[in-house]
C-alpha cells in the first residue's frame, strides 16, 4: 500500500502536468476510482478526486497566460497542491466539492485552477524572510506557513477591492484606488498588524 | 519580485485574467509590508525565547481562524510528505541492495 502511495506521487514528480496525469489515470480506470481514495484517504495524493476535476481543465486549455513555463516552475510546490484536497477526511464535503467542481464552466475551471496553483515562489518568499529578519536560520515550515498567510491575505485584498467595486457598480480590472480602500477596510477591521512604534526608517 | 505569481493569484481571488500593473505593483507592496510587520511582531513574541519559531508565527494568527486552519493544514501536509519521502528514500536503498 505505500508502494503504491508513492508511485503516485512519484508519477506526479515527474510529470509537468499533474492535472494531466490524473485525468489519464481517470481514463484508464474510472470504475476503480472510488476504491483508489478508500486505501490512500489517510495519506497524501488523491489522484480521483483531482481527476474528475481535471476533465474541463483538459477540454479548456491555457486560458492566454504561459501556464506552462508555471507549471514547470511550480513543479515543487504540486506535489503539496493536489494533495490540499478541499476538505481532507470529510468524505461528504469530498463528495459535495466533488459535484460542485464536475458544473464549473471554462472559465470558473480555469479560475479555481489558478486559485489552488498560485503561490509564492518559496525562494523568493525565503529571501524576503531573511532580509526582514537580518538572520539566515529560516526554516522551511515558517517559510510555507508565511506564504499561506501572505496568499490568504492577499485573497482578503482582492475580495474586499471587488466588494468595494460592487458598491460603486464598476467592472473590469480591479484598480489601484479599489485597492487602497479595500486595504483601508481591512485595517479598520483590525486584520492588518500594526506597529505601535513609529517606523525610522522606511 | 512577485509579480508573475500575484497575477495568478489575483486571477484566482476574483480579479481579471490580466490585473492592471499598477493594481498588482500596489498589492505586492502591502504584502511585503504585512508580512514585514508580521515578522516584526513575531519576533517580539520570539525575543523571549531568543529564537525565531513557526510557532510564533500561528500565534500572531490564532484570533483569524481561516488562516490559522491552513496553516495548520499546509504543515500537516508538510510532514506528511515529509514521511513520504523518507519511506521513499529507504525504499530505494532496499531495491539498490537487491541488485
Amino acid at each position: 500500500m505505500t508502494k503504491q502511495k508513492l508511485g503516485t506521487e512519484f508519477q506526479m514528480k515527474k510529470s509537468k502536468d499533474p492535472f494531466e496525469i490524473a485525468f489519464v489515470e481517470q481514463d484508464e480506470s474510472p470504475s476503480e476510482s472510488p476504491t483508489g481514495p478508500d486505501e490512500n484517504e489517510a495519506q497524501t495524493p488523491d489522484p480521483s478526486t483531482s481527476a474528475t476535476a481535471s476533465n474541463p481543465v483538459r477540454t479548456a486549455g491555457p486560458t492566454g497566460k504561459s501556464k506552462e513555463e508555471d507549471e514547470e516552475e511550480e513543479e515543487d510546490n504540486m506535489d503539496v497542491e493536489l494533495g490540499k484536497l478541499p476538505s481532507s477526511s470529510d468524505p461528504d464535503k469530498t463528495a459535495i466539492m466533488q459535484t460542485i467542481l464536475s458544473q464549473f464552466t471554462e472559465k470558473q475551471m480555469s479560475r479555481y485552477e489558478s486559485f489552488r496553483r498560485s503561490g509564492f515562489q518559496k525562494s523568493n518568499m525565503k529571501r524576503l524572510l531573511t532580509s526582514i529578519t537580518g538572520s539566515a536560520k529560516i526554516s522551511m515550515p515558517m517559510t510555507i506557513v508565511v506564504s499561506g498567510i501572505a496568499k490568504m491575505f492577499v485573497g482578503e485584498l482582492v475580495e474586499t477591492a471587488r466588494i468595494v467595486m460592487a458598491e460603486r457598480k464598476e467592472s473590469g480590472p480591479i484598480r489601484p484606488c479599489h485597492m487602497r480602500e479595500a486595504y483601508r477596510r481591512l485595517k479598520l477591521e483590525g486584520k492588518i498588524p500594526k506597529r505601535s512604534m513609529p517606523r525610522l526608517f522606511r | 519580485m512577485f509579480q508573475k505569481d500575484l497575477q495568478h493569484m489575483m486571477y484566482g481571488f476574483g480579479d481579471d485574467q490580466n490585473p492592471l500593473p499598477e493594481t498588482v505593483a500596489l498589492v505586492e507592496d502591502i504584502v511585503v509590508e504585512y508580512v514585514t510587520d508580521l515578522v516584526y511582531k513575531a519576533q517580539d513574541t520570539a525575543s523571549k525565547r531568543g529564537k525565531l519559531l513557526t510557532e510564533d508565527f500561528l500565534f500572531l494568527i490564532r484570533k483569524d481562524v481561516p488562516k490559522l486552519n491552513r496553516c495548520t493544514e499546509l504543515l500537516s501536509m508538510n510532514e506528511e510528505l515529509k514521511q513520504a519521502r523518507k519511506a521513499f528514500e529507504v525504499d530505494e536503498e532496499k531495491l539498490a541492495t537487491i541488485d
